[in-house]
């Protein structure tokens, strides 16, 4: 279920999808590039142990705050903390790629407010390629895939997926079975 | 010579007006998220989508205690 890459997903659909159009393979970023937000949920959840060890320097003593304030404020790093760590994983949840028995789904939810959805049917597909660098993507496996579509269809690019040469080849040779080569 | 900021009533309630403001801006992008959390569930539809919109109204429900809380402990 919180897989990032899924091959022939059972209990997922994705809008627009069609009665006979069946999903092949399900990708999302790799579970390491959700380390930035986790670390920054460690800091906000740190925050309250951090804070009275700093406060003699502001010349304000812990004891001097009010119980009540000192109370919200918990309540509100941990809100905060909450807010972090459910935004960190929407995004990740939900931005996903599709590649589908017909199309290739990219699912983009850029922000809070802003939802983008790129279709590329898989007859035009010309070509893709993959890439993969650095430490963590070279340790995890995971990297960039490109595909290149025929005509003015925008081109698709899957950020950050696992097994990026296994996931190009694939979707060249589901491209291939329209072609009949 | 140490000095109590907090013994100031003024302070006080700047320190009541801020943190309700920040909570309301913050009940604001609450219910932006159990929007934002339909339409994504719209968009791909999974077995935990329910669940993920029964958390987000949770978290609204949260903040808007809190709300009630820090107006009437503050």
């Amino acid at each position: 279920m919180f897989s990032s890459y899924l091959e022939n997903p059972q209990d997922y659909r994705v809008e627009g999808q069609d009665p006979d159009e069946k999903i092949l393979l399900l990708l999302r970023a790799h579970p390491i590039t959700n380390l930035s937000w986790i670390l920054l949920t460690l800091l906000t959840l740190s925050l309250p142990f951090m804070i009275p060890k700093f406060l003699p320097f502001l010349g304000i003593q812990l004891n001097s705050i009010p119980y009540s304030y000192w109370l919200v404020f918990l309540i509100m790093d941990f809100l905060l903390a909450l807010a972090i760590i459910f935004e960190g994983f929407l995004y990740w949840y939900f931005n996903v790629y599709i590649v589908t028995t017909k199309n290739i789904v990219d699912v983009d939810f850029h922000s809070i407010l802003f939802k983008n959805i790129d279709v590329a049917p898989l007859r035009n597909i010309e070509d893709t390629s993959s890439s993969m660098g650095g430490i963590l993507n070279s340790i995890f496996h995971y990297g960039h895939v490109f595909i290149q579509t025929a005509g003015a269809s925008k081109n698709i690019d899957l950020h950050s997926v696992p097994r990026p040469h296994h996931v190009a080849d694939f979707i060249l040779d589901e491209a291939h079975k329209f072609y009949g080569s | 010579m140490e000095v109590n900021f907090f013994s100031s009533l003024a302070i006080l309630v700047f320190l009541k007006t801020a943190t309700l403001i920040i909570l309301a801006l913050y009940a604001i992008f609450a219910i932006m998220i159990v929007r934002q959390v339909d339409l994504m569930g719209k968009t791909l539809i999974s077995s935990i989508s329910p669940t993920i919109k029964i958390l987000a109204i949770l978290h609204l429900l949260a903040v808007l205690a809190l709300i009630v809380l820090a107006w009437g402990i503050l």
